[in-house]
């Protein structure tokens, strides 16, 4: 029942990243556009899914309170620094996407832009220092408390933020070579692949960051899925550049779609069976059974879900059905 | 400074600008769907226009609800840990419940809706709007079922200190819940109207073109705030019975208030167990405008022959009175939760024990960066607002066709 919720938990945040992140990477690609008519093909080719993309992350927060109650109150002020900035990301992403387009002056857009490049980042960084901190471990006291913050200050988190920044980079420009327009389709395609070595160098720095610290070892409950997952990540990379320059963009979407699933795979198996792993007290590690809500709750909320999912997951793919394709001017223009 | 002050205060600010959006969205949904609907039953131009004009103004308003609320979402994890520790078990479904049936297909039917236009089959266009109006009073619901659970934690059991989940129906028949829950909406939808009425009103006062269209739409606003300002006071006079039954320290003294603190001093030890008179404060000041804004309905006969746009003042009237409601929410929410201080669950969670054990140091730089970013966003966000419902019906960016270039009078040139 318990493994069944957290993984329901993993897949709504995975696909949060998955979604989202190409939302951040279109986000983070703004910077390199000068013409504003660009710019807003960018966004454009976002358009319809804006909206639907990041209400996985509301989701998966609605399932951390209601089936993880306690996990929900440790993690999110236990990282109070990484949730922070990811939320400060995400709500400037969401709300700045809409607020550029609503000015009249270029000036004014060109200015909101940055913003929205910015928030892009802060989104990145943040949930890849969260997923990086919970590989290190936390000072949870017998208490049941994370005291204190700074337990988050290392480089492997820092490696960690860098990395899903990196990822969701290319995962963002692999979006669009599937979504633009054909003539434009080539140009971001050469930029994606040129993109995949800087997510390789990325994830690479903070596996071996991992590997060298001592509290990510002694955290890592499950050594064999620790390494073998970030070797599947570079996998994914790989395929996605063979894809690109195949021009098979549809794979290498899936691919580095997979490359930003794969983190949270990897958090929820090293760690498993606990939820959170405390560095200072191993009595005091919070396993997933004792973090999950009690009987009844778990009952009612399952009665809810299962028949709810399929109507929940048949919406979205309603929305990706009906704007398929690559952008040809047939919807309206509004971000 | 101390953690609980900081949390508190941060809390208070952000729920608040919250909710000045969210009424706006519950309210404003409601007359589109009755737009869009007409458009579709008539086929008047007129009402498409309507719709993607006052459609345009709930998006703008829409997409700041989202980034707030995101921002209450998480504030429960991340200041109040207590919370979920001790009263999770009961006080998460609901919430769980509100992203899963009401967010997650609200805003994917509203980014079909947006984009929609011109694209979807106009039957299906009208369903997803009628959609997103239904998961935005669900969420409604489900939020003010959470809430209600605090007012009057019900259906649980203690062990160990940590509440289980006996009896789900209880959250849902909570006697602080119904009333309430209409109060909300009838208060959303007086927001809407009255807001729809304001706008119409200052582009008949200005005499922009459109009067006609104008015209329509103050009438129609007009006449929804008009009957929800009664089952805004009927819903509001309904409340002081079941919520003093069940709070009786809330609204003053009293035998049974006096018997509950003797009763919480006995088992939580000595303490202040009255609310700050802060609450009643704003109930008063909230009753009052309510009793003023059924001045609305002296306004009704005007709309014959159209008296209330050739006499002028009763527009005026209107955009001057628009603050007011959303003054009203504000502090009829104060009055909730103030008055059910100093518990977080009425009578079984102490504020204190709910705050989480982050230094006053980042919960500060936390309450400042909160408050800066989303009073920031929410200004800007107005002032756009304010823009587009100046700007008139002409051509709005919501539904203008694909292949027709801007006809604004004043171009926007970055537009593709
Ligand atoms: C347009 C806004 C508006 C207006 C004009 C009024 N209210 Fe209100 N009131 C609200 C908007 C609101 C609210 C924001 O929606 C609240 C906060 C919590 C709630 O349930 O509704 C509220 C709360 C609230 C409460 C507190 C319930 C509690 O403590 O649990 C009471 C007793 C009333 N109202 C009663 C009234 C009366 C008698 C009114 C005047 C005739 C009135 N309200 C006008
Ligand atoms: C959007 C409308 C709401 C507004 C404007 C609002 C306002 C406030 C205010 C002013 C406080 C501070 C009280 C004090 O410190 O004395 C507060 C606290 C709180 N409210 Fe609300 N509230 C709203 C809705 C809700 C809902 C729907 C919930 C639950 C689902 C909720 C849960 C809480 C909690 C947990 C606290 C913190 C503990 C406390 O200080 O009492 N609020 N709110
Ligand atoms: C304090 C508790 C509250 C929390 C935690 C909360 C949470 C949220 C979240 C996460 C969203 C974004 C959903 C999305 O991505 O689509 C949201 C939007 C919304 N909330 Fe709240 N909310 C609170 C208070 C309220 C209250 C009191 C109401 C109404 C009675 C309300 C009604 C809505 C509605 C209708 C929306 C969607 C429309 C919009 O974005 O404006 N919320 N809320």
């Amino acid at each position: 029942m318990e493994l069944a919720w957290y993984a329901l938990l993993g897949l709504f945040f995975a696909s949060y990243l998955v979604l989202g992140g190409y939302d951040y990477g279109v986000g983070l690609l703004l910077a390199r556009g000068a013409d504003p008519t660009r710019r807003r093909a960018l966004l454009n080719a976002v358009g319809p899914f804006f909206l639907g993309n990041e209400v996985w992350l509301v989701a998966a927060v609605g399932i951390l309170f209601g089936a993880f109650p306690v996990l929900e109150g440790e993690l999110l002020s236990g990282f109070y620094p990484a949730v922070v900035g990811a939320l400060f990301g995400v709500i400037t992403v969401t709300a700045g996407v809409q607020l550029r387009s609503r000015p009249a002056g270029p000036r004014a857009r060109t200015g909101w832009d940055r913003v929205v490049v910015a928030g892009s980042v802060l989104a990145a960084l943040g949930w890849g220092a969260l997923l990086g901190g919970l590989l290190q471990g936390v000072p949870l006291h017998a208490d049941g408390h994370v005291a204190g913050v700074t337990h988050l200050l290392t480089p492997f988190a820092a490696a960690a933020g860098l990395a899903v920044v990196a990822l969701v980079a290319v995962h963002g420009a692999t979006f669009l070579t599937l979504r633009l327009p054909a003539t434009e389709a080539e140009g971001v395609g050469r930029l994606a692949r040129r993109l995949v070595p800087v997510a390789l160098a990325a994830v690479g720095a903070a596996t071996a960051l991992g590997l060298l610290s001592d509290r990510v070892r002694a955290t890592a409950q499950q050594p064999v899925a620790a390494v073998l997952l970030p070797v599947v990540l570079v996998a994914a990379l790989l395929v996605a550049r063979a894809a690109l320059i195949r021009r098979r963009p549809g794979l290498a979407f899936a691919a580095t779609g997979a490359a930003l699933a794969l983190p949270v795979a990897l958090v929820g198996a090293a760690l498993w069976p606990y939820a959170l792993v405390s560095t200072v007290d191993a009595g005091s590690s919070l396993t997933v059974a004792d973090a999950a809500a009690s009987g009844p709750t778990l009952r009612l909320l399952g009665w809810l879900t299962v028949p709810l999912l399929p109507a929940l997951l048949g919406f979205q793919a309603m929305c990706w059905w009906v704007f398929r394709g690559r952008t040809d001017g047939r919807a309206p223009v509004y971000w | 400074m101390d953690t609980l002050l900081l949390a508190r205060l941060q809390f208070a600010t952000t729920t608040s600008i919250h909710f000045l959006f969210v009424v706006v969205t519950l309210g404003l949904v409601t007359l589109l769907v009755g737009l869009q609907t007409t458009w579709v039953l008539t086929d008047k131009p007129v009402y498409e226009r309507l719709t993607r004009f006052w459609g345009q103004l709930y998006v703008i308003n829409y997409v700041l609800g989202i980034a707030t609320g995101v921002v209450m979402e998480f504030q429960f994890g991340l200041n109040w840990s207590g919370l979920s520790r001790y009263v999770g078990n009961v006080f998460g479904a609901p919430l769980a419940i509100e992203t899963l049936v009401a967010f997650f297909l609200e805003s994917t039917f509203l980014g079909m809706w947006i984009f929609g236009w011109h694209r979807l089959r106009r039957g299906v266009h009208l369903a997803l709007l009628w959609g997103v109006a239904l998961t935005a009073y669900a969420s409604a619901f489900w939020i003010m079922v959470a809430n209600s659970w605090l007012q009057n934690p019900v259906g649980h059991e203690v062990h160990d200190g940590v509440a289980h989940l006996t009896d789900f129906t209880a959250l849902l028949t909570n006697p602080s819940l119904g009333m309430a829950l209409g109060h909300v909406a009838s208060a959303a939808l007086l927001v809407g109207g009255m807001l729809m009425a304001a706008v119409s009103a200052w582009h008949l006062i200005r005499r922009t073109p459109d009067l006609a269209l104008f015209r329509t739409s103050l009438r129609i606003g007009l006449i929804t705030a008009a009957l929800s300002i009664t089952l805004v006071q009927g819903f509001g006079f309904a409340q002081f019975g079941p919520v003093g039954a069940v709070q009786p320290t809330k609204f003053g003294g009293g035998p049974a208030a006096e018997e509950l603190i003797a009763d919480w001093t006995a088992r939580f030890g000595p303490g202040d167990y009255t609310p700050p008179v802060l609450a009643s404060v704003g109930l008063g000041f909230m009753i009052l405008i309510g009793l003023g804004l059924g001045l609305l309905w002296l306004l009704l006969p005007l709309l014959w022959r159209d008296w209330i746009i050739r006499l002028r003042f009763p527009l005026w009237l209107l955009l001057l009175a628009l603050p007011l409601p959303f003054v009203a929410v504000i502090l009829g929410w104060i009055a909730r939760e103030v008055g059910r201080q100093p518990w977080v669950a009425y009578g079984l969670l102490p504020t204190e024990q709910a705050v989480s054990g982050v230094g006053p140091g980042v919960m500060l730089a936390s309450l400042i960066g909160f408050s800066l970013l989303l009073g920031t966003l929410a200004v800007t966000n107005w002032v756009l607002l304010a823009k587009h419902a100046a700007r008139g019906a002409y051509d709005p960016a919501l539904g203008r066709r694909p292949t027709q270039p801007p006809a604004d009078p004043r171009p926007e040139p970055a537009f593709a």
